[in-house]
């Protein structure tokens, strides 16, 4: 550059104050910025025509869907329950080791799915509206499973944005399901002709006649839960629900998720069933082969070795596992509308509704209630006998002369010949006994088992709470809080490893909730044995 | 500019485009036009005899030297050497007197002495010299101005032994304090590239890639978040063709990338590529072939055979059978077969790998126009079967002085990539995971018996032995009736014009569209475990993917004079900047024609659609003051709009700097030829993550109405704020002994924060977690990157380069609430940053000790596990070094790179799912029982009982889940790198190939060193580290844990390089 020449020329200075000024003034296009980020595949708003797909997804989820099905409830209450024992080697919770973040999948989704839209319903909704009733007994359906598995749970500050939900007493927690449910039907006896949410019901289509029948049953259901630790309360809630009309026609009355069969739409046992790590209980077979019950060919299907029907002991070793009689090939599968074509079930089997429960069920709810002196609207033999037949009915066994034949059955279950050579499981017939209220006990309690298949979350916590079927114990324990299944058995889920993590100071005060430590063996408010 | 400056639409995107190719069709063909005759007769004059002068400049190594000027002395007639090193001056004085001067070399005088031939071997200054580098926006700077420190690769180094997944996996070990993890999704597969320690915990810790002055789209669209594993997809960088790369400059720290903004906190890596060269017509044709082998395999056991507890049973999958003895047995296909080991059953699984790189490039040019054409094919047969990769990339470049004031530059390049059977990652139905679950003594053979043919023509599984029935295939299954399959259009094209205003500014601008398509078919046949369901015909999933960035930038650049002593130089700018990603996925949902992979056959297609925009506008400006040019001072400032933040959507950062080049300013001691000190402080701030102010509600169809709406179970951030990375530096540089020996050293302190966390909540919330801005995240360290050439003569020459790190992480402070944050879901230990401890510190259940430190042990004298999770290590390594040694005699040449990491925790989740059934080496001990573990009961007391391997191996490890502990190692190791052995068969400018070069070439060639299991078994020991410690699941912040991971390859090659 030329010594003498100005350091700026001036054309140079106007360019450089120019883009200076354009630089340091910039006036930043960002009116559209808020648009620009708002996604478009969601929705931003939620608008009275959206409270449907909320309810759908609520209602989806209240019982354990597609891949959630394994973890929330067949390798834990399913087997508990004794519908069916682990093959696989390689999963120990027949053991009764409850491996860190399987029960997420039960936990997890009723706070952060179940919870948040059927609050929004709540929110959204005038409390007199048959939409919030309906919502109101679906947050009880789901919120008794998931207290049922633990015990105090958060509950009445859930959905609250904080740093730590508290839980809450279980008493406390059934003491608010009764008010939902008494509120949820007194709504919807002045809604009869409503069809609230539509086709968007996956159980009754909106049918509020139906939901006035689901809710006086779950009604019941609680009461008998509570029958030991409040039976005051249970007797007249379980008198109030029978007098309202409990479900009572399989398989019209009968409730149902229907699942539509594609993506994650679809039932969970049947999607696992392809995973192939389970088969038919020891339990199961003593059972249904000693009464040559009916619906043994519904609930399981034959062996692939032997064409019969074979079952094996809960808890059982991986070296046990081994053995030829424990193989998959020996024992039975679950039934055809749960198996995939491979196994020789049907085509339609992922879209296999899932139980919520059934007429057979509030007949046998009843026939306890009448044992127990409770104004059920029929003697317990009566009760009993309808509670066989609607299950029968409910599995396509319309013969009356079948059920007949096996409602007047003395046949026993029977020494199931399995690899620890068990004895039969218990000694009750079919034929409800004469006189004997602790024999009719067990034969109601037992049926209902039968009956709630393989719904495990409702017989497992029935099994605790009665205790009136001798189940086998569990071969072995890798639990070291459980360490003889002869005179011990597992009362109830631990506390998640997340919550210790994320919630801790709620977990520890749940455990004064709880009444004992966070063991497996310490027992729920109603659990009394 | 008015606020309706709106991104290019669909229609204007194509405009766009086709107004670059004809630009790019027009300028071309005056491209060659003029170019000069060299062989006008000479003008004899009576007094001096002037003759026409040729010459090639070459370094010792014999690689040529571009923009080398040659002038003749005495007069003011020069030229500048091209890309090949060629000169070429007419009618010069036969006894006049050459001088070769370049920044990068040491200046030479050449007496003509009547040669019309002149090839001179110069000395290049060390490489930390290469005096000018491509800093930020494309802009070139002297090295000596710069405040903060730089490295660059030659591309060369980049070429020879090249890495044909993925060019940033050359870089290792030539980088001082960068980490690169090499990704586990076969060929083509993404890779990660972290410098100076990991500083985001959500975001990206990858340092920013910019090509050609503008940010890379470097994203990758599918990554292992956890151990179950993915698909691991291409990243950007996989598309970078090194063949046309002319330069690349590496800025660290943040302060050299404040001009970038966003990510640039992460460090630069600057590749310019080439353009065509005026007077010279030159092609390049390079072809190599390398092969590839797995470097590192699982430790076998070959002892004991299917079975379970010492039981032979030959449909199980593990291996915890009976001894193997040759026993006959009826095997899992029913044949009377022979019960021995198979102890190559899964090395044989790997095929051979083996790439071609083809790649011819045209250049050339006049004063006026120059063009760069090239075109690459790659060609890659991964190491698992059937996993293949096919490589375009088509690239022009055309440059242009159109008037004495305007020139313009245009490039378009052109990708198509197709990879086919991309293998899934991790632990789910992963083909390397599968095969390693083999029983010991089930046969490849029969393993290829993977499925038959049922009475519908339909292929069915064969039953396999499987040690987890729901979740693992034979993998020949998973490779033959399954595939994922990637093809990848991928645009690249700008178009940038630059007006000298007046002679001491002149302004730029440029707009830059970066637009790749990629289509991802994933198939499935009926059977296929996990992904699909019986009855519904295989499952098929097409993902349509389009990138589009839109880069428009426009600068004003100048330089004055102000003394005699004071010069300024500067820039102001504004960017904008434009990041679509639209996908959009569709799920068969079954087929209705069983196992035919189209669309048109889906039962119940699920569609989703998914799509995110980030817009910025910036303004910029930056001032460099010298002083005699020897003293630097240098600021920036910036300040961006950002679409992602609330309110204002408004940051503002900056940088400040000083260097002082001593050994211009005084005289020092003559064996002190360089000696720079500087310092600097700088911001760089980060906009955050699309879509996070507002609560949403996602869709899903199915049920019995129209589908379901749930709120998103994450809590929205209302006020989200930028991170912003603050960076302090000093370095200093220094050269001796003419420049023999030199050497950069830096240290940085880092602190990033405002970090957006995502950090769990308590469920009960009804919100699994929610976004936070937090933490302060320091990293600290310092880097030595020593240069030198302790022999020089004239037929050999030793150069050397060694580059050191050390990083130290903190995690100074999360939040109030949250003091640990988990980086990904895990099974086999967690890992996890927590404050006042080292970001990537990994816990895991381990063996419980009693208060004297002896292993406790339950009454059967198993190990008892404790029940919360204890500290096992860090992932990231403590110190790294790379080491070059090159040696050049005559005309052949030897590099030998050996590289290290010191430190750091792997765990291998892998090797703890194999150890469960039965099928390490660690396992085959102790089989019949007798394993006196020597521990002691909770009270202290001694257990004296004696266990079995299995009983040992399945409380250590639950299958899926376990504790890491038992299986974490350290993961320092030292090794081979690359050895590169060239020879220059021609090396002649008078011939019709100037060049031929032939380079025999090995990566990962053998283990110096490495480290053990960190848990000192009783009556086991240590074992060595057998996976590659560069691998990793994927290229995210989840690290540390190896589950499935691809073994990393030995690879030897061949490449020959022609220029004529």
């Amino acid at each position: 550059m030329n010594k003498r020449a100005p350091i700026f020329n001036q054309a140079g200075l106007f360019y450089l104050m120019g883009v200076l000024g354009v630089v340091f003034m910039w006036p930043a296009c960002t009116k559209k910025y808020d648009q620009i980020n708002t996604p478009r595949n969601t929705i931003a708003t939620i608008g009275q025509s959206q409270l449907p797909f909320l309810y759908a997804q609520a209602q989806a989820i209240a019982i354990p869907w597609s891949g959630n099905y394994q973890g929330a409830q067949n390798q834990y209450a399913d087997q508990y329950a004794q519908y069916f024992a682990v093959t696989a080697t390689y999963f120990p919770s027949d053991r009764l080791v409850i491996v860190p973040y399987d029960l997420n999948t039960l936990f997890d989704p009723m706070y952060s799915v179940f919870v948040p839209q059927l609050q929004t319903i709540f929110a959204e909704t005038d409390p007199g509206s048959a939409e919030y009733a309906l919502a109101d007994i679906l947050w009880v359906v789901g919120f008794h499973r998931l207290t049922d598995y633990f015990g105090p749970v958060p509950y009445s500050q859930a959905g609250l944005p904080a740093k730590s939900v508290p839980y809450d007493a279980q008493d406390k927690i059934y003491d608010d399901f009764f008010k939902r449910l008494t509120t949820a039907v007194a709504v919807l006896n002045n809604k009869q002709a409503e069809t609230p949410f539509g086709s968007f019901d996956a159980v009754y289509s909106g049918n509020v006649p139906m939901w006035i029948k689901f809710a006086n049953s779950l009604r019941l259901r609680l009461a008998l839960r509570i029958s030991k630790v409040d039976p005051v309360r249970a007797k007249a809630e379980a008198e109030a629900a029978v007098a309202a009309g409990v479900l009572a026609v399989s398989p019209d009355d009968d409730a149902y998720v229907h699942r539509s069969g594609t993506g994650s739409d679809v039932n969970g046992l049947s999607l696992m069933s392809d995973w192939n790590e389970f088969r038919m209980s020891a339990s199961m077979e003593s059972v249904l082969k000693g009464y040559d019950d009916p619906r043994m060919p519904v609930y399981f299907l034959p062996a692939d070795e032997t064409g019969t029907y074979e079952g094996m002991r809960n808890g059982l070793t991986p070296a046990q596992l081994t053995d030829d009689l424990n193989k998959n090939e020996a024992n039975s599968h679950v039934g055809a509308r749960w198996s995939s074509t491979s196994f020789g079930g049907v085509t339609t089997y992922l879209s296999t509704p899932q139980i919520l429960m059934c007429s057979a069920e509030s007949y046998f709810l009843r026939a306890e209630g009448a044992l127990l002196n409770w104004n059920m609207g029929g003697t317990a033999k009566e009760l009993y006998e309808q509670g066989i037949t609607n299950s029968m009915i409910q599995y396509g066994i319309t013969d009356q002369a079948a059920i007949d034949n096996y409602l007047n059955t003395t046949s026993l279950p029977i020494a199931p010949q399995d690899y620890l050579n068990s004895p039969p499981v218990t000694d009750v017939p079919v034929k409800f006994d004469a006189g004997d209220a602790g024999v009719q006990l067990k034969q109601i309690i037992l049926q209902k088992w039968l009956s709630l298949f393989p719904d495990g979350a409702e017989a497992w916590a029935d099994y605790r709470r009665s205790r009136a079927i001798p189940f086998y114990p569990v071969a072995n324990s890798d639990n070291p809080d459980l360490d003889d299944p002869s005179v011990q058995w597992i009362r109830r889920a631990t506390y998640l490893v997340s919550e210790r993590l994320n919630n801790t100071a709620a977990v520890e005060n749940a455990e004064a909730l709880l009444g004992g430590p966070d063991k497996i063996t310490t027992p729920l408010w109603w659990d009394k044995n | 500019m008015s606020c309706n400056f709106n991104p290019l639409n669909r229609g204007q995107l194509i405009f766009f485009l086709f107004s670059l190719q004809a630009v790019l069709i027009v300028f071309p063909a005056t491209t060659f036009a003029e170019t000069p005759s060299t062989n006008k007769p000479a003008n004899y004059s009576a007094v001096a005899i002037s003759i026409d002068v040729k010459g090639r400049i070459t370094d010792q190594q014999g690689q040529a030297l571009e923009g080398i000027t040659v002038s003749v002395k005495g007069s003011a007639r020069a030229t500048s050497t091209n890309a090949d090193g060629i000169f070429v001056l007419n009618r010069v004085d036969e006894n006049a007197t050459l001088v070769v001067t370049g920044v990068s070399i040491y200046s030479i005088e050449i007496p003509v002495n009547r040669r019309v031939q002149i090839d001179v071997v110069v000395q290049t200054r060390s490489a930390e010299q290469t005096e000018v580098v491509v800093t930020a926006l494309g802009i070139t700077r002297r090295s000596k101005t710069l405040v903060y420190a730089t490295q660059t690769v030659k591309p060369s180094e980049l070429t020879e032994v090249r890495d044909a997944n993925n060019v940033l996996n050359s870089f290792q070990g030539k980088i001082a304090n960068a980490t690169i993890s090499q990704g586990s999704g076969g060929v083509g597969s993404g890779a990660r590239i972290v410098m100076r320690g990991n500083r985001s915990i959500q975001g990206s810790s990858n340092a920013l890639i910019v090509v050609d002055g503008v940010p890379f789209n470097n994203s990758t669209t599918s990554s292992a978040g956890s151990d179950f594993g993915s698909i691991q997809s291409s990243d950007g960088a996989s598309n970078i063709n090194p063949d046309d790369i002319a330069s690349v400059t590496v800025l660290r720290g943040a302060s050299a990338a404040a001009l970038y903004g966003s990510q640039a906190g992460n460090g630069v890596i600057i590749i310019t590529t080439k353009k065509g060269i005026k007077d010279k017509v030159s092609v390049t044709l390079n072809s190599g072939v390398v092969t590839e082998s797995p470097f590192a395999l699982p430790d076998f056991q070959n002892s004991y055979g299917q079975g379970n507890s010492g039981i032979l049973d030959a449909s199980s999958g593990e291996s915890w059978g009976e001894k193997l003895n040759g026993q006959s047995y009826v095997n899992y296909l029913g044949k009377q077969s022979v019960y021995s080991a198979e102890p190559d059953n899964v090395r044989d699984f790997f095929r051979k790998g083996l790439s071609l790189n083809n790649s011819l490039a045209i250049s050339g040019g006049t004063e006026k126009a120059q063009t760069y054409f090239s075109y690459t094919n790659n060609v890659m047969q991964g190491i698992i079967p059937a996993n293949n990769l096919t490589r375009h990339t088509v690239n022009l470049r055309v440059s242009n002085q159109i008037t004495s004031r305007l020139s313009t530059d245009v490039k378009i390049t052109y990708i198509n990539q197709i990879i086919r059977n991309r293998p899934r990652t991790g632990e789910e139905n992963a083909p390397v995971l599968d095969i390693y679950q083999i029983p010991r003594n089930v046969s490849l053979n029969d393993a290829k018996l993977y499925d038959t043919i049922d009475n519908i023509g339909l292929p069915r599984p064969v039953s396999f032995p499987s040690t987890l029935n729901s979740i693992y295939q034979n993998p020949y299954w998973m490779i033959n009736r399954t595939s994922i399959n990637e093809g990848r259009d991928r645009l690249i094209g700008f178009l940038s014009a630059k007006y000298k205003l007046t002679d001491w500014l002149n302004i730029t601008a440029r707009a830059n569209l970066d637009r790749t398509r990629t289509n991802v078919q994933n198939s499935m046949s009926e059977g296929t475990k996990i992904f699909t369901k019986a009855g519904f015909g295989g499952e098929y999933i097409e993902q349509n993917v389009v990138l589009t960035d839109q880069w428009y930038d426009a600068i004003l650049q100048g330089n004055n004079t102000i003394t005699k002593d004071v010069k300024v130089n500067y820039n102001v700018g504004f960017i904008f900047q434009d990041r679509k990603f639209d996908a959009r996925s569709i799920s068969a949902g079954g087929l209705n024609i069983p196992n035919n992979f189209s669309l048109s056959f889906a039962q119940s297609a699920i569609p989703s659609a998914d799509f995110t925009q980030v817009q910025t506008q910036s303004g910029f400006a930056q001032v460099n003051l010298s002083y005699k040019d020897a003293v630097f001072i240098d600021g920036s400032v910036r300040n961006d709009w950002d679409s992602r933040l609330p309110g204002s959507h408004s940051y503002l950062y900056s940088s400040l700097g000083l260097s002082v080049v001593l050994s211009d300013l005084t005289k020092l001691p003559a064996a002190v030829s360089f000696l720079k000190t500087s310092i600097n402080y700088a911001e760089v701030g980060n906009g955050g993550q699309f879509g996070l102010l507002n609560s949403v509600y996602a869709y899903e169809s199915g049920g019995t109405g129209a589908g379901y709406l749930s709120r998103s179970a994450t809590l929205p951030i209302a006020g989200l704020k930028p991170e912003i990375v603050k960076n302090f530096e000093v370095g200093a540089e220094a050269r001796f002994i003419d420049d023999r020996i030199g050497f950069t050293a830096t240290y940085y302190n880092s602190n990033s924060f405002n970090q957006l966390l995502l950090v769990s909540l308590p469920v009960g919330t009804g919100y699994v977690n929610q976004y936070i801005n937090a933490g302060n995240i320091q990293n600290r360290g310092f880097e030595l990157v020593v240069t030198g050439s302790p022999l020089r003569t004239t037929n050999f020459n030793w150069d050397l380069s060694l580059n050191f790190a050390l990083n130290r992480n903190k995690v100074v402070a999360l939040s109030e609430d949250v003091k640990v944050f988990y980086l990904g879901g895990s099974r086999a230990a967690t890992p996890k940053v927590e404050e006042g401890k080292q970001y990537g510190d990994l816990s895991s259940l381990t063996w419980q000790k009693d208060t004297k430190g002896n292993y406790v042990v339950d009454a059967d004298g198993k190990p008892l596990l404790t029940t919360e999770e204890e500290y096992l290590g860090n992932f990231n390594p403590k110190e790294t070094i790379g080491f070059t040694n090159t040696f050049t005699y005559k005309k052949a040449s030897l590099r030998i790179l050996l590289d290290g990491r010191i430190g750091g925790t792997i765990v291998s989740g892998t090797e703890m799912n194999l150890a469960f059934s039965g099928i390490t080496k660690a396992t085959e001990n102790y089989r019949e029982g007798n394993w006196s573990l020597g521990g002691v009961d909770a009270d202290g007391a001694a257990v004296n009982k004696t266990i079995t391997s299995q009983d040992f191996w399945q409380v250590a490890s639950g299958k899926r889940a376990g504790a890491g502990s038992f299986f974490a190692y350290d993961a320092t190791s030292f090794r081979v790198r690359e050895v590169s052995l060239g020879y220059a068969l021609i090396e002649k400018n008078t011939s019709f190939i100037k060049t031929l070069r032939l380079s025999l070439v090995a990566r990962n060639l053998l283990w110096l060193y490495r480290g053990s299991s960190q848990m000192d078994i009783p009556g086991l020991g240590k074992r060595k580290m057998w996976f590659d410690p560069d691998m990793s699941l994927g290229n995210g912040n989840y690290q540390g844990i190896e589950y499935g991971t691809m073994p990393s390859t030995r690879s030897f090659g061949l490449n020959l390089q022609a220029i004529f």
